[in-house]
């Protein structure tokens, strides 16, 4: 019969389809829907993330990877109830306003979702208020922000202080792109930044306490 | 004498990557993407210019036919020249297989050649690269090195570019932020030049923008285009693209959506005003998918930009190229091998005016001490595509007749001797290639001399250049003239309406 650690090394390898076909023979096997996600799925997804920040993955791999998990999910999700669903965090992405640059959020989106995290994205050229509106709508844990230019950077503070205005200070906000740097983060009242998408899963987590 | 017919020989090496039957491929296709899917862009004015030339506008989405993007290929300004800002000399032949090469613009970073300092690029520190820039034989025009960030953000460019204006008289590539920083930064350089009709005839600016990939011009990067038309301005398109993060992860899928993106900004030039100006540029790269950056060091970045080369041989265009960077966070050996990779590979390619000369740390940050060994290795580029010259006297019969065998060729010293040499030429009676920081000493004498790697002796000549080299000044009226634009500069918040 198959075992978790089985599922975990497909999760591992990216073989979608044998994790399917695994995650359903735990399951008629009768295993504990939460340890097949917690022990094989998410155990498998946790190997990847090491490897790739060793440098020994790349992220094509991540993604098959975090595909095999996501569809096993799919599967064990009907069986257990929502709130007991594991999740990370939810995160809320978004690119400031006037700036259509996104593929540094959408690689940051990427990395979060394969490694548990819900993530909302709120897509490019959001002022403060779509953010604030967004929050509302959403719950997020996090809001991060993404700019690549030294001119659109500036509305990271506007929307921090909004969120502080309108009570919404509890959100971790979290910003990033070509020229954001610590010191701009500090600046602006960021709780966090992030030089790559790889460390922004770390910098969510630790956010997050995890 | 002997009488030669008929006789084919390189007067250069050359390099291709293409036949001109694959570069007739990609152009197919991109004009093809370009009516299939189309572009997008973010300007009302640019919407309706384009609509009435007859492109198919759907909201923002733009499908251009292919007899318009013929159209604009044919009748853009193919011949251009970027001059001397001081005299208005002719200086730089952008066209045919001219190489020229410069740095890059923009970095948020700079490294302090003083201290070693990693810091947001200041106005002094533009002044710094461009004086660096200035001093260098084989750098032929200025781009920034660095966005200027101890002034208020949204008019940085004018000081960008007053810094520029300052400390060199070489051509200047300039990069705004905006239509509103542009038309400032034009006007600062019709009162150097001595007039609209001056700049517009002997232009010492070529402006810059680029669409953001995939297939999106922003308002900023197409406003900027039209007034260049209108303006009669030589303007860079530049699409910055990365197979398998912006693009398809084919590098002939990259060659297509960068010419789609590319083309599409000739159109609406063309379409602005027929005739005008346009350089296709191009910075097609990878995403490295390791650490998700875009590469500035990547094998395939030179390879692409060869072979874009070949398309705008091809086309008859004008092209704007990327080499001498590096995704290495200090300059180092890997910053070495990768510059000097791509600056030999775009020398041999014949691409046109080359950028982002001096960029470190995957284009973030600008480092001087880079610059200068570009400017050596590009001395040994250039030394590459010289070729070997092939004619009865080179052959040298005689010489090998008069020394024989087992003699010396002692003799030939004399004609190094009586080639009236410059002390800082940089290459000797044979035209071959003579080392400033490149070191080909024996280990004693070497060593007493300091022991010194390439970086530490190319960080004492830009130390050296920025204490003591002097730029041909501006006049002081013109200076004044200058400060009082950039004084009353008025920055806009980018998303605001106009």
């Amino acid at each position: 019969m198959a075992t978790l650690e089985d599922l975990s090394k497909c999760v591992i390898s990216g073989n979608v389809a044998k994790a399917k076909k695994l995650t359903q023979e735990l399951i008629d096997a009768g295993v504990a829907p939460l340890d097949i996600i917690n022990q094989g799925l998410i155990a498998g997804m946790n190997v990847v993330g090491v490897r790739f920040k060793n440098g020994e993955m790349f992220v094509p791999e991540v993604m098959v990877a975090a595909k095999a998990m996501s569809q096993g999910i799919e599967m064990v999700k009907p069986l257990i109830a929502e709130t007991d669903m594991p999740s990370e965090g939810k995160v809320l992405l978004g690119t400031v306003k006037g700036d259509l640059h996104d593929i540094g959020k959408n690689l940051v989106g990427i990395m979060l979702e394969s490694r548990g995290f819900t993530v909302i994205d709120i897509g490019i050229d959001r002022s403060p208020e779509d953010f604030i509106k967004a929050i509302k709508e959403h719950q997020p844990d996090i809001m991060g922000m993404s700019a690549l230019l030294t001119t659109t950077m500036l509305h990271m503070k506007d929307t921090i202080e909004l969120m502080k205005e309108e009570g919404l200070g509890h959100v971790k906000a979290i910003v990033g792109g070509a020229p954001i740097s610590q010191d701009f983060a500090d600046e602006v009242g960021a709780d966090g930044y992030a030089p790559d998408a790889a460390s922004a899963v770390d910098l969510c987590k630790s956010l997050l306490g995890k | 004498m002997t009488i030669r017919s008929n006789l084919k020989a390189n007067q250069t090496s050359r390099m291709n990557v293409l036949t001109p039957d694959q570069c007739q491929e990609l152009v197919y296709a991109a004009e093809e993407a370009m009516w299939r899917t189309g572009t997008n862009f973010h300007d009302k004015e640019s919407l309706e210019i384009m609509k009435r030339a007859g492109c198919w506008v759907e909201g923002t989405r733009v499908r251009i036919p292919a007899d318009i993007t013929e159209r604009a290929l044919k009748t853009c300004q193919k011949h251009i020249v970027l001059c001397n800002s001081r005299t208005g000399a002719r200086e730089l032949f952008v066209e045919g297989y001219n190489s020229y090469f410069g740095s890059g613009p923009c970095t948020p970073f700079t490294i302090n050649p003083f201290t070693g300092e990693r810091h947001r690029a200041t106005r002094q520190s533009v002044a710094w690269a461009t004086k660096v820039l200035d001093a260098l034989p084989n750098i032929d025009y200025a781009m920034s090195l660095g966005i200027v960030q101890d002034v208020p953000l949204l008019i940085s460019d004018r000081h960008e570019f007053e810094q520029q204006v300052l400390n060199t008289d070489k051509p200047i590539i300039t990069v705004c932020v905006d239509k509103w920083g542009q038309e400032d930064c034009i006007k600062m350089a019709e009162i150097v030049a001595g007039g609209e009709e001056e700049l517009r005839k002997n232009p010492f600016i070529c402006l810059y923008a680029e669409p953001i990939s995939p297939g999106v011009h922003c308002k900023e990067a197409a406003q900027k285009l039209v007034m260049g038309a209108k303006k009669g301005l030589p303007t860079i398109y530049t699409p910055c693209i990365m197979a398998g993060g912006t693009a398809p992860a084919t590098l002939a899928g990259v060659m297509v959506q960068g010419l789609c993106e590319s083309l599409s900004g000739l159109v609406l030039s063309q379409c602005t005003r027929e005739g005008a100006p346009f350089i296709m540029g191009g910075v097609y790269t990878i995403l490295d998918m390791t650490t998700t950056i875009f590469s500035y060091g990547a094998p395939e970045l030179s390879l692409m930009l060869a072979a874009l080369a070949d398309v705008a041989h091809y086309l008859g265009i004008p092209m704007f190229g990327t080499c001498g960077c590096t995704d290495s966070c200090i300059i180092d050996e890997q910053a070495g091998i990768e510059a000097a990779i791509s600056i030999a590979m775009t020398n041999m390619s014949g691409a046109n005016l080359n950028h982002d000369i001096g960029y470190a740390e995957q284009g973030t940050t600008s480092n001087l001490d880079l610059v200068v060994i570009c400017d050596e290795i590009l001395g040994m580029a250039r030394r590459l595509t010289n070729g070997i010259r092939v004619d009865e006297d080179s052959l040298a019969l005689d010489v090998i007749e008069r020394v024989g065998p087992g003699g010396n060729f002692k003799g030939e010293f004399d004609d190094y001797l009586d080639f009236d040499d410059e002390e800082d030429a940089m290459y000797d009676a044979y035209g071959n290639f003579k080392p400033k920081l490149i070191s080909r000493a024996a280990r004693e004498i070497w060593e007493k001399a300091g022991g010194k790697t390439l970086r530490e002796a190319a960080n004492e000549k830009v130390r050296d250049i920025i204490n003591y080299h002097e730029p041909e000044p501006l006049p002081k009226d013109v200076v004044a003239k200058i400060r009082h634009i950039v004084e009353n500069a008025v920055g806009h918040m980018p998303g605001e309406d106009d």
